[in-house]
């Protein structure tokens, strides 16, 4: 049985006349993980996995059959019992295995595993890409197992989204929201970045670059097998603030950066609902920020209750407070983990401006967020993000931020900086 | 939690933090009386789950926040947070005899409160003290001037019970360890002796309009070295180091903990023992004996408690600046004010000529 927890890291303490409260909630789960492919099976109908392969004419021979070997290594990885699908997408998508016949989603198991490599060895990359259609038919597929809780799927593509108008993507990706998980990959250097990461931040996802076809199969074993690993799905943050009161934003901040403020469900009047995805054995931090009415001096008030739940039930709690006093040693006081998360938030969003920016011409501009980015990653500390910005600029001063946009970045370079951006790294306590 | 409180029984100053809060169910004036305990107190709405509201958010009231004790009709008061702090750290203690004028305790003591935990150390030394004056003083030779040392002795006994419960309020080595002022007034057939440490006080308000009302004792403060020096008091309570005491209870008290000690034989009128939470709002003894007349006044039953209710408003309606506690006692009297400086025969006592 999976146990939860949740601490609040803050400062309850606000100046005479302060509104703003600040806290970080971290939760983990420990006993979430479900059976590994090598040990055991799972319930049949209790997960569902789809495979989402590019096999447009771009992807090229040598392409669809790497990604073809990384969707073997993917299906090598999923647990005996769980439903699968594997389906083929260009200017439309089509079910690639299960046949027609066995339905949409079949168990797998020794012998579907083995129709499955055999149906990829068939792949041929022809025509355009229309990840909206992908999407939809995932969506479709998942929706014949209504009673299947944990639903999950792996989008792989290497291009531009085109033959579909981004608003009709749009309306794909609104559709599948809640129906199903999705980790992204792009391979190569000439897909859209924040096209796919609007996807995979949507449905709860990852997103990430691949740079070559012969690294996909190890990736691909990675994600399918963390997915593996979630055992716990139908979970939600549940944010309480109290009459009056106004929610200011809900963001996950750790492991990666995911603005959850709109996509808030009502629970009740105080009260509203943010998914959260499935859970492994893990911890992710999340930054509520509440502003209240200010009381007097000497008051104290809840500002925040946070319930993590399963199924609508809770079972980790923090509360956030506030505390009004006149003692500036405990007003002033920034709490730490707020701080460098509020930093590594700033950071990730210089680092996309800055490079959206650049794709636009607009050096000038480019050169300022990209130094404050540099600025940021070298107060911070963040060397792993000071090192991918020296591959997109000449840092000529990182304490003032002073830069240079480098001729020669490559696009992979500030592909891979525009990924990294929203991952975080974890404060420690 | 109301139901996590338990009646006290821990010796004075090993309570626990829950212990010395606890002074049973605590009615409160300013707050509307509700259903039950879980009820909020705040907005009526909601619902206390885990400490707080569950509709506005406030957690229910603290009972050390507001004190109120009346041990008797003749003697009563109260003891509140104020408006400004964030915690209590007035405390009082409070013990009468049944027939007036017969025997009273009142004890205040202010913690200081840059210190650690003074409200746990200022509740500890305010019933440490109480202990030792609800023992009756020796009559020894049965005279005014043996029975004044005797209470001398005991007073000054009660400052030192009272320091070493300061002292064991908190776990040793804190860096900065509670402290608190320390005044008592107590009553025995209608003779008052007070006694003080620091900057919290005693009045005597007669109220015969002829008898002048006076302050018992004198502060241990810049204030009154500055009012010595010359310095009116308007401007000396004022200034910038008005608040700093000189002299006061805890691990780092000065050696010299003797009271200002006064003795003087009851008329009809008040006692008030209260901290500078009130006194800042009104100082001069006369000006004092006008408020709480204007108060009791106003009041269909001036009862001490309701009177002292009355003064911890009027001093929260003037800002409320720092914890604010008033303790009074009502006396008939037994005729004519005579006055006498106590003399303890146990350490010299430091005498107040401008109260003789």
């Amino acid at each position: 049985m999976a146990d939860f927890t949740a601490e609040v890291f803050q400062n309850e303490f606000l100046p005479d006349g302060g509104t703003d409260v600040h806290a970080i909630v971290r939760v983990t789960s420990t006993g979430a993980s479900t059976a590994t492919a090598s040990s055991g099976t799972t319930d049949p109908g209790s997960a569902a996995e789809v495979i989402l392969i590019d096999t447009s004419g771009s992807m090229g021979r040598r392409g669809v059959q790497a990604a073809g070997e990384a969707a073997k290594a993917a299906l090598a990885e999923i647990v005996d019992g769980t439903l699968f699908s594997i389906v083929s997408g260009n200017g439309t998508a089509q079910i690639v295995y299960p046949y027609s016949h066995q339905g949409a989603l079949v168990p797998m198991s020794g012998h579907t595993r083995g129709e499955a490599n055999r149906a990829i060895e068939g792949l041929r990359a022809n025509g355009g890409t229309a990840m909206g259609t992908w999407l939809t038919l995932a969506r479709q597929i998942f929706e014949t197992v209504p009673h299947v809780t944990k639903r999950h799927a792996i989008l792989l593509t290497d291009g531009v989204n085109e033959g579909e108008t981004p608003a009709s993507l749009q309306a794909a990706v609104a559709s599948c929201v809640g129906a199903f998980q999705c980790d992204c990959r792009g391979v190569g250097d000439q897909w859209r970045v924040d096209e796919v990461r609007g996807i995979a931040s949507a449905l709860l996802g990852t997103v990430d670059l691949i740079p070559a076809p012969e690294e996909m199969a190890a990736e691909f074993e990675a994600m399918m097998r963390a997915s593996m690993s979630r055992g716990i799905a139908n979970s939600e943050l549940r944010v309480w603030v109290p009459q009056g009161a106004e929610l200011l934003f809900v963001k996950q901040v750790s492991p990666t950066l995911e603005d959850l403020t709109s996509r808030r469900t009502v629970v009740n009047p105080l009260t509203g609902a943010y998914p959260t995805g499935a859970w492994s054995d893990e911890s992710r931090d999340y930054h509520v920020a509440v502003r209240l009415p200010a009381r007097t001096l000497g008051q104290e008030q809840l500002a925040a209750r946070v319930q993590f739940s399963l199924g609508g039930d809770p079972v980790a709690q923090a509360l956030v407070k506030a505390k009004w006093s006149n003692d500036d040693s405990l007003t002033t006081r920034i709490d730490p983990a707020v701080a460098a998360y509020t930093g590594q938030a700033e950071l990730a969003t210089v680092i996309q401006e800055g490079l959206a920016a650049k794709a636009a011409g607009q050096d000038d501009v480019a050169t300022a967020k990209l130094g404050r980015a540099v600025q940021l990653a070298d107060a911070t500390g963040n060397d792993e993000m000071t090192t991918r910005l020296k591959k997109v600029v000449e840092i000529d001063d990182a304490d003032t931020g002073t830069v240079r946009l480098k001729k020669s970045a490559s696009k992979i370079d500030e592909m891979s900086l525009d990924t990294a951006s929203t991952k975080t790294s974890r404060v420690r306590r | 939690m109301l139901a996590s409180a338990t009646p006290q029984t821990a010796p004075a100053g090993e309570e626990s933090p829950l212990d010395v809060g606890w002074t049973g169910a605590v009615p409160s004036a300013a707050v509307a009386p509700v259903d039950d305990e879980l009820t909020c107190h705040a907005c009526g709405q909601g619902r206390i789950v885990d400490g707080y509201c569950d509709h506005c958010g406030t957690p229910p009231p603290n009972p050390r926040d507001h004190l109120v004790e009346s041990p008797t009709s003749w003697v009563g008061g109260v003891c509140d947070i104020g408006r400004r702090h964030a915690r209590n750290e007035d405390a009082m203690s409070l013990s009468a005899a049944e027939a007036p004028g017969s025997r009273a305790v009142l004890v205040v003591c202010d913690g200081v409160s840059m210190a650690t935990d003074s409200h746990i150390a200022s509740l500890a030394a305010a019933k440490a003290a109480r202990a030792v004056l609800d023992q009756p003083f020796p009559k020894g030779a049965g005279t005014p001037d043996a029975w004044a040392a005797g209470a001398g002795r005991a007073l000054t006994g009660a400052v030192a019970r009272a320091n070493e419960a300061v002292a064991a309020a908190v776990v040793e080595d804190v860096p900065n360890p509670p402290s608190c002022t320390f005044v008592a007034a107590v009553v025995e057939d209608d003779v008052i002796v007070a006694g003080n440490v620091g900057d919290s006080r005693v009045y005597w308000l007669p109220d015969a309009a002829d008898e002048p009302a006076r302050q018992l004792g004198r502060d241990d403060s810049f204030a009154q070295e500055q009012m010595a020096a010359g310095v009116p008091r308007q401007e000396a309570e004022t200034g910038p180091h008005a608040h700093s005491i000189t002299r006061w209870l805890g691990r780092d008290a000065p050696d010299d903990l003797t009271p200002h000690l006064t003795t003087l034989t009851a008329t009809p009128g008040w006692l008030m023992v209260c901290s500078d939470g009130l006194w800042n709002y009104c100082s001069e003894a006369e000006a004092l004996r006008t408020l709480l007349h204007d108060a009791a006044g106003r009041l269909e039953e001036p009862t001490p408690t309701a009177v002292a209710q009355a003064l911890v408003d009027f001093a929260n309606e003037q800002g409320g600046r720092d914890n604010i506690t008033v303790a009074l006692a009502r006396l008939a009297g037994r005729g004519s004010s005579t006055t006498s400086e106590a003399t303890a025969s146990a350490a010299p006592v430091e005498g107040d000529p401008t109260d003789g």
